[in-house]
């Protein structure tokens, strides 16, 4: 008669079938806190509310940046994988050639950039099959665009940047939140470490607040910034570290280095 | 929307080669309304000491006003100067009493000890110190500033070197902060004096 349940007690729920062998709430009765009965599962509607939840998302951290040149455009990403506090890889790419002239960066859950750019190829493909040509980067930048706002009630959590070279060869970077508002912009930064970046992008490519003379820069002087200001973000963000993967897209082609960043 | 959010800020101190430097915003705003485009945020204790108190704005007053009435009575009781890590503690002391109640500001502390040497420190709301060898940040775009500062900053910078890293790390880091800009201020302390120069950024 004893209300403590023994080891080799199962638990019978009302309709007689099994159920997990969980201790039931204490109700906390006119005659003091009395274990509640062992066939009734509350879901805490009458008695002590409790809370249970599930979030489809999650975010796996990582910062990604792109900057359009003259004739060029550099896309990079770290190549940290993290939840919550955990480092589940130092070497993942963040960034995918979608075409030959132009490349992605997403950050934001894993699953869901994995998706989208499963989803972002076989469109590719069939454009290539019907076209007999690759996508233009302004056409693949309207086909995300459109392919995100399509699940505009149950969004990819990917923040975007896409850098590529447009028809006439002049380099052209594209943002855009979850759910495909976009923009051609000169430069972005999206992920967990924007914050430490943009302003920084503002000054040094976008001139601003500078009273020197603007010029353009060459992609190798380019490539420097960009590894200044991953040094940066690594350095405050938790998030992001380990590499980071850079691209230099130009009319003749994608080339890949691989840049080492503090792995702490 | 958090307290500390509310009136809107921005403030850097950096340290160079027997110098600091210390920077805010001149924004006051009453969260997406801007009040005044020349609120004061650093306050000059004495010629060693400058505080920069950012956050709420009544209590950043306040807290001034507290400040000013410490410093006089340990100079009354003590007939010496106070030097900023003393400064440092009994700000830090002063925001724990209110524990339960803070104060809403996150201060910074920049000044030149009794060696001339720099002395760079910044707190929480209730007190908890952090001392530095280079830069301290506060206010609602610490993200932008500690990228800008960790960009820009070089150990050993003179004091015409310093005042432009403190300028560019200020104004493109409130340039992309809705709350914080209308100018800014930056005061370079040197043991010969204090020069002070308004910026001019983007007035919005």
């Amino acid at each position: 008669m004893a209300p403590f349940r023994t080891q080799h007690q199962t638990n019978r729920n009302a309709a007689g079938g099994p159920s997990l062998p969980m201790m039931p709430p204490i109700i906390h009765s006119s005659e003091g806190p009395v274990m509640a009965k062992a066939d009734t599962i509350d879901h805490g509607v009458t008695e002590a509310p409790y809370e249970r939840g599930f979030s489809p998302y999650d975010f796996n951290g990582g910062t990604t940046l792109a900057i359009a040149g003259p004739d060029y455009a550099v896309v990079a990403a770290d190549t940290r994988l993290s939840s919550g506090y955990e480092i589940l890889s130092r070497n993942v790419s963040k960034l995918h050639a979608l075409t030959d002239g132009c490349v992605l960066g997403s950050a934001g859950c894993k699953t869901d950039v994995d998706q989208l750019r499963s989803v972002l190829d076989i469109k590719q493909k069939i454009y290539h099959h019907n076209h007999r040509k690759q996508m233009s980067t302004p056409s693949v930048a309207q086909m995300l665009g459109n392919t995100l706002y399509y699940k505009r009630f149950f969004p990819y959590y990917a923040f975007n940047v896409l850098g590529g070279v447009d028809a006439e060869g002049k380099g052209a970077v594209y943002s855009y939140d979850a759910i495909g508002s976009f923009e051609r912009t000169g430069y972005s930064a999206t992920g967990s470490g924007q914050a430490y970046i943009i302003p920084l992008l503002d000054n040094v490519i976008g001139h601003k607040n500078r009273a020197d003379e603007n010029r353009d820069l060459p992609a190798e002087e380019v490539v420097e910034i960009v590894k200044d200001a991953f040094v940066t973000a690594g350095e405050r963000d938790i998030y992001t570290g380990d590499a980071v993967e850079i691209m230099v897209i130009t009319k003749d082609g994608i080339q890949t280095t691989t840049f080492d960043l503090k792995r702490d | 929307m958090s307290i500390l959010e509310y009136n809107g800020a921005a403030m850097i101190a950096m340290a160079g080669k027997d110098c600091v430097g210390i920077a805010a915003d001149r924004r006051l705003g009453i969260q997406a309304q801007t009040v005044s485009t020349d609120f004061t945020k650093v306050f000059k204790m004495n010629d060693n000491i400058h505080v920069g108190l950012g956050g709420l704005a009544t209590d950043v007053q306040t807290l001034h006003n507290v400040l000013k009435f410490r410093m006089g009575l340990y100079e009354l009781r003590e007939e010496r100067e106070m030097t900023p890590q003393v400064f440092s503690h009994l700000l830090s002391t002063l925001l724990y009493e209110k524990r339960f109640g803070p104060y809403f500001v996150e201060p910074i502390v920049a000044g030149l000890d009794d060696k001339n040497k720099p002395f760079l420190s910044s707190m929480d709301l209730i007190g908890a110190p952090v001392q530095t060898k280079d830069f301290v940040v506060s206010g609602t775009c610490t993200g932008n500033l500690y990228g800008m500062c960790e960009t820009l900053y070089k150990p050993d910078l003179e004091a015409d070197a310093l005042f432009e890293t403190l300028a560019q790390a200020l104004l493109a880091s409130v340039d992309r902060d809705a709350l914080s800009g209308w100018g800014g201020v930056v005061h370079i302390i040197t043991k010969d004096g204090v020069t002070t120069r308004e910026l001019k950024g983007r007035q919005d």
